[in-house]
């Protein structure tokens, strides 16, 4: 995440001032160096990547084995595989996931455009506002705010408090299974900060002209909106939407901590890493696990894919 | 000094070469054998653990042991990935519902062969083999326990309610008491609430019913019937108003500062006796230690003696005598139970547990009284939990809230866990 916000405007960088016309090799230079840098900025992913590529292949090799964590893993082909599909269990964590990333996903772009679009009016103090609203995604997926969150909706939370003035009920938002996903599904809404500060960046290269001229011709907000913002921000939103749906279909720790690592009330929060986690820590099934993995994998692949696809329908790289 | 040092340390040196185990590495000879120890717990008893690991190597110079404890949680998955990475702790602290994970692949060392290094006589029968499996014993108790029945006498005086007697009360009275504050109350204090799906409580029920949750070979003893029981005296006492409404109970931590009878919502609860201390104070010493209802109306005795916490010893270990002798000093050397006092439950060995009583606290002595008076009697003997069994208590888990917030019939769910059940427990 981190590097590619780093890496990212880079490719904005304005033409050297100059003859305007540099020469084949002096180009060749600066392009050289200008890789060099990314490269540098890469290198902290490649030593991790170190770390990674080992467990990587070996838990593809262990797809294909029972292994208990104890024993020597023993090679069974794809019945992990084909047990996934009889697992009702795992249909569930499934169809929690989707309905998650979703539901979410969308909800969270929009929270974070819409305030961007906000800021970006040219308040006073932008950089204290930008933070602030930035400050929740940094914790949002934390231990001590989903703790936090459990509080605030529980019985006795703010939220009823709230509610009850209004005369509703208390709602059991945390341990009655019809609320405890819409309570982690508003909680990723909330921490919209990074996509939002993205937004705030793109929304800044797109130039007032084109809003002065549309507004010379009598186009209504809602037009240039539609007309000018949409379009122009297509790639961006396009790139938050890709860095979106993969981190939404990853989701763990949510549900890991609302409930204790149970995933609970009645597998309501029950995440498909969760269950991942479950089979390969708890009950050892690590070989099981290792296929879930790679399953979720194909998964967030042909999401990602059909992503890409639909891009040239709607993502605008033209200036 | 030195002379001494080689003297005790050349014994299980010599006991290693013994078993033709490659006559132990550079660590059983020379003056230093590191164990590594892990367990799960808090700081407290991570202090009185330490006291009694001091009092062990003042006796045996040269034996360091590195301990490493952490929340129950994670000190599963913790466990699990040492054994996976080939560096299995010495002496462990081992879940009764994981041990069979462990023992079943040859992971722990069998203590019946090792029956002259670790001695069992000071426990009852049922202590000594409460992780037999087939002629071999994996674990031993490192402290007793059983479930127990708490009551705010405060409430029940205020409320004009009777504290039932608890050696003779049925589930019938625990509806009628908690009705009755419920309604003398006006809904400030629901008379009693606890989990459906905390399987030690549903364990007591079952065998009350002349059933074993699990049977001894391996297989799901409970009946639909008993499970649908279960959850219909539940939603009979939450329909009667003296159970909390679906959602009550909430994530708010294990603490006896945070549970609900502290906080004075519920008038009873079901807690493990060895918290009773912690409860009692966090209730202003006002609580009653009752037996769990209806052990005098069932078909046989429900509570069991049980163990949360057994202590193993990795087969892998590379000081397996080192080990046993720790092993032997906590379980039989007051002096280690004096440190530790009953923070793991109650000593297995009953003479230990005698000597060390007048220590203890006033509230820890009651509740070790009420669990040796226990183990005198005659209960059903407490069984392992098959391999895969923990996953029936995940379906245990989701199908009580589903009836808990009616969205599955007491009926149904029964059926469906004793389907599901059998599944994880065959596959």
């Amino acid at each position: 995440m981190s590097t590619e916000t780093a890496v990212m405007p880079e490719a904005d960088v304005p033409p050297a001032p100059g003859d305007g016309r540099p020469s084949a090799g002096r180009l060749r230079g600066r392009r050289a160096r200008k890789d060099r840098a990314g490269y540098l900025f890469l290198l902290p992913w490649f030593i991790g990547m170190l770390f990674t590529v080992v467990p990587f292949f070996a838990s593809l090799y262990l797809a294909f084995t029972d292994y208990n964590l104890l024993n020597s893993p023993k090679w069974i082909g794809f019945e992990n595989f084909t047990a996934m599909f009889r697992d009702p269990v795992l249909l569930k964590s499934l169809q929690v996931t989707f309905v998650y990333t979703f539901v979410s996903v969308p909800l969270s772009l929009a929270a974070a455009l819409g305030v961007a679009m906000i800021l970006n009016k040219g308040i006073r103090a932008l950089p204290v506002y930008r933070a602030v609203f930035y400050l929740p995604s940094l914790l949002g997926a934390s231990v001590a705010v989903v703790l936090l969150w459990r509080y605030v909706f529980g019985l006795d939370g703010i939220v009823n408090a709230f509610l009850g003035w209004f005369g509703v009920p208390a709602i059991a938002w945390t341990s009655d299974p019809d609320y405890a996903l819409t309570t982690l599904i508003i909680l990723h809404i909330w921490t919209f900060g990074s996509p939002m500060v993205i937004f705030l960046a793109g929304l800044r290269q797109i130039p007032v002209m084109y809003y002065e001229a549309a507004a010379v011709d009598g186009a209504s907000k809602w037009r240039r909106f539609r007309s000018i913002t949409l379009p122009l921000l297509s790639p961006i939103i396009f790139f938050n939407l890709i860095q979106s749906l993969i981190a939404s279909f990853q989701t763990f720790t949510q549900g890991f901590v609302m409930n204790d690592g149970g995933g609970g009330p009645a597998n309501s929060t029950l995440f498909y890493n969760l269950y991942l986690y479950q089979q390969g820590f708890n009950q050892f099934n690590m070989g099981y696990a290792s296929a879930m993995a790679w399953t979720l994998l194909v998964i967030i692949a042909a999401f990602t894919a059909l992503t890409f696809f639909s891009a040239k329908y709607w993502v605008n790289y033209d200036n | 000094m030195k002379a001494g040092g080689l003297g005790l340390a050349a014994v299980p040196a010599l006991a290693a070469c013994g078993r033709g185990f490659g006559g132990g590495g550079d660590g059983d000879s020379g003056d230093g054998v590191t164990l590594n120890m892990v367990w799960w717990g808090d700081a407290v008893r991570a202090e009185k653990t330490q006291a009694a690991l001091d009092a062990f190597m003042e006796q045996h110079e040269g034996v360091k042991i590195e301990v490493e404890y952490q929340d129950s949680g994670p000190y599963q998955d913790k466990l699990a990935t040492r054994f996976a990475a080939g560096d299995p702790p010495d002496l462990m602290a081992m879940r009764m519902d994981s041990l069979r994970e462990y023992a079943d692949r040859g992971a722990l060392l069998d203590l019946n062969e090792y029956a002259g290094d670790l001695d069992l006589s000071g426990l009852s029968d049922n202590a000594a083999t409460i992780a037999e499996v087939g002629d071999s014993i994996y674990g031993v108790p490192a402290g007793l326990n059983t479930v127990g029945f708490v009551v705010r006498q405060d409430f029940a005086e205020r409320y004009g309610v009777a504290v039932p007697d608890g050696d003779t009360w049925g589930w019938e009275d625990l509806a009628a008491f908690a009705t009755a504050i419920t309604d003398a109350s006006g809904g400030e204090v629901y008379g009693t609430g606890f989990e459906a799906q905390t399987l030690a409580n549903i364990l007591v029920f079952t065998r009350q019913r002349g059933e074993d949750f699990f049977t001894e070979d391996d297989r799901l003893g409970v009946t639909a019937a008993t499970v649908q029981a279960w959850f219909e005296m539940i939603n009979g006492m939450r329909a009667d108003g003296g159970f909390p409404p679906a959602g009550f109970f909430e994530n708010i931590g294990g603490s006896a500062d945070q549970s609900y009878i502290a906080q004075g919502k519920l008038a009873s609860q079901i807690i493990p006796t060895n918290n009773f201390l912690g409860y009692n104070e966090a209730c202003g010493g006002t609580l009653a230690l009752l037996r769990m209802p209806g052990e005098t109306q069932g078909a046989r005795r429900g509570q069991s003696v049980d163990c949360p916490h057994l202590w193993s010893v990795a087969s892998e270990s590379e000081h397996p005598e080192t080990a046993l002798k720790l092993l032997d000093f906590l379980l039989n050397d007051p002096a280690a139970s004096l440190a530790t006092g009953t923070t793991r439950g109650v000593p297995a060995n009953a003479e230990v547990a005698e000597e060390i009583k007048s220590s203890l606290e006033p509230d820890d002595q009651l509740a070790t009284d009420f669990l040796i008076s226990l183990q005198g009697e005659d209960l059903p003997r407490s069984l392992l939990y098959p391999p895969g069994g923990s996953a029936v208590f995940d379906f245990l888990d989701a199908l009580a809230v589903e009836v808990e917030f009616g969205r599955v019939g007491p009926a149904d769910a029964a059926a469906q866990f004793i389907e599901q059940a059998e599944g994880a427990i065959a596959g």
